[in-house]
């Protein structure tokens, strides 16, 4: 199997701070579908935010689709960035433009010609249930459904790879199951899924590899009811 | 590295250009419609900026205009040595007279001196008690149109050496001295131009940075998708377009009035001695010229507001 993220003992620290990921080391396989769970602080969003290169660790090497990381140009990291769909826990939508141009963006940025553009935007935002709300403004729409714009963007481009930063953090749990079995039919078509979340249930619905993070470390400890129990203290 | 790409064409180079600047080009004009306001005002103050050079840079040609036609009266008295004798004083004149850089010459006799200067003083009586004619003939010499200020001064030190002539006398004190008021004011305006443009880069610069900063958000999500800096830039330097290009129209507009506002009393002024000069406005050139110079700034300006920000807005 190909190799699509490596980490290698990789230690991460915000300017100032202590580290945040200590000696970090895993493996993922094109065609993986990943939960990174942990309780909030645990290093879940910085460890996507290094694969997606919006930070560089100090030590240690990743490697992501072929790609080393530490030696990757900043002039270059967007190109790089175009390959790998991100989603987040506040869905990054732009609110003055409809969802039609919200999705087409990842395209727009690429250049590709208008008639393309308008096609593979209409699959995306078809695959997601979203077509009837082309024209509309993403905050005249439900949670849930800003979500699956999110998704749309994230996917139109056809990335290797996507990551997902507590992408039902803000959905009812209807809608986060629907957005988790959303990943899981991406994943089926060949995509690399990974999901920070630390929602328990939704894993055991629809359940993957996990890569559990504690203070900064992989831990082989699996995310149980405790941890909920943490968690939720965490998080409300 | 295995991407699914299939299906999608990327059109080539200069059609991506094309397609893309066109695109940015009447979002960033779709931008500004937004806030009409805002953008009217920026483009007054960047247009009374550039109208104040370019004003006073129409004043100065117009100036010069006038010195250039009063350079017609300009005239080499040379008082002839008395004992010259009136026919080769004539002679004298018709020799001066063909020279290239001399477009007439008169010849003024002693007795016609006297006769003139009767007539014109009044002092008449007061010259019949003399002996003598105390006046000396006169060679007016007027030089060609063609001939320039140090032209003249030559002709008037080479016609100073001849033998028959006792004194050349060149009347150019005030004409060297508008010369000189033109040549400071063309700094002025030089150096005004320089400030207010300036001011208009820090003006529009202003005006992008407070744009970004409204659209902070949209930056972070175009970096997270991986929109390349050249990219997230654009639609800023159009907007810089947009407002230089508003600005100097603006100016030239502003210029055109003035001097359209002006030009009945000047045109009055000149009439009262005796001229036929009119106010002429900013030439068609100039005008272009001053609206190229507010799209430079503009887009100058916005390319230094949006490099030194854009640096500093990284996705949270
Ligand atoms: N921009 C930042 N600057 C400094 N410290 C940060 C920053 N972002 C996160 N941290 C710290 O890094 C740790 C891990 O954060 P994060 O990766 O967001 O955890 P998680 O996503 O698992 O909740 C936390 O202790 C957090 O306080
Ligand atoms: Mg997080």
């Amino acid at each position: 199997m190909t190799e699509l993220i490596r980490f290698d003992q990789v230690s991460y620290r915000y300017p100032g701070g202590q580290d945040v990921l200590g000696d970090v080391s895993f493996s993922i396989a094109q065609g993986e579908m990943v939960y990174v769970t942990g309780p909030s602080g645990a290093g879940k969003s910085t460890l996507l935010r290094l694969i997606a290169a919006l930070c560089r660790a100090q030590r240690g090497q990743i490697v992501v689709m072929g790609q080393n990381l530490s030696v990757l140009k900043p002039r270059r990291v967007p190109a790089f960035r175009q390959h790998i769909g991100l989603v987040f826990q506040n869905f990054n939508l732009l609110a003055d433009r409809t969802v039609f141009d919200n999705v087409a963006l990842p395209l727009v940025v690429r250049g590709y010609a208008y008639a393309d553009i308008a096609r593979r935007t209409r699959a995306a935002l078809d695959a997601l249930g979203l077509l009837r709300y082309e024209k509309s403004l993403p905050l005249t729409l439900s949670g849930g459904e800003q979500q699956r714009v999110g998704i749309a963007r994230a996917i139109v481009t056809k990335p290797a790879l996507i990551l997902a930063d507590e992408p039902t953090g803000n959905l009812d749990p209807k809608m986060a199951m629907d957005v988790m079995r959303g990943f899981a039919r991406f994943n089926e078509a060949g995509v690399t899924v990974m999901i920070a979340t630390h929602a328990i249930d939704l894993i055991e619905a629809v359940p993957k590899r996990i890569i559990h993070l504690e203070r900064g470390h992989i831990s082989d400890r699996l995310p149980t009811a405790a941890s909920r129990l943490g968690e939720t203290h965490g998080v409300r | 590295m295995a991407f699914a790409e299939a299906g999608l064409e990327r059109p080539g180079f200069f059609a991506r250009f094309a397609q893309e600047h066109l695109r940015v080009f009447f979002f960033s004009l779709g931008k500004l419609r937004q806030t009409p306001v805002a953008a009217a005002l920026t483009a007054l103050v960047i247009g009374i900026a550039l109208a104040l050079p370019a004003a006073l840079y129409v004043l100065t040609r117009n100036v010069e205009t006038v010195g250039y036609s009063w350079r017609e009266s300009l005239q080499i008295s040379l008082f002839l040595k008395d004992s010259v004798s009136a026919e080769r004083g004539a002679a004298l004149a018709h020799e001066i007279g063909a020279r290239q850089d001399v477009a007439k010459t008169q010849y003024i006799s002693r007795d016609q001196s006297l006769t003139d200067f009767k007539a014109q003083s009044g002092f008449g009586d007061a010259l019949g008690i003399l002996d003598e004619n105390p006046l000396p003939a006169v060679i007016a010499v007027t030089p060609a149109r063609s001939v320039g200020k140090a032209g003249v001064q030559e002709l008037d030190a080479e016609l100073g050496r001849l033998p028959e002539v006792d004194i050349a006398k060149l009347d150019q004190k005030w004409l060297e001295r508008l010369y000189a008021l033109l040549d400071i004011a063309r700094r002025a305006v030089g150096m005004i131009a320089v400030l207010l443009g300036l001011a208009v880069m820090v003006v529009i610069g202003n005006t992008v940075r407070l744009d970004i900063e409204a659209r902070r958000d949209e930056i972070e999500v175009m970096k997270l998708i991986g929109a390349p800096d050249s990219f997230i830039r654009r639609p800023f330097l159009y907007a810089g377009f947009w407002h230089g290009l508003f600005g100097g129209i603006l100016a030239w507009l502003l210029v055109t009035i003035g001097v359209h506002a002006l030009s009945g009393p000047a045109a009055t002024l000149a009439a009262s001695y005796g001229s036929d000069f009119r106010l002429s406005g900013l030439p068609a050139a100039d005008g272009f010229s001053l609206i190229a110079a507010g799209i430079v700034l503009g887009w100058a300006a916005a390319y230094v507001t949006v490099g030194r920000r854009l640096a500093l807005i990284e996705p949270r």
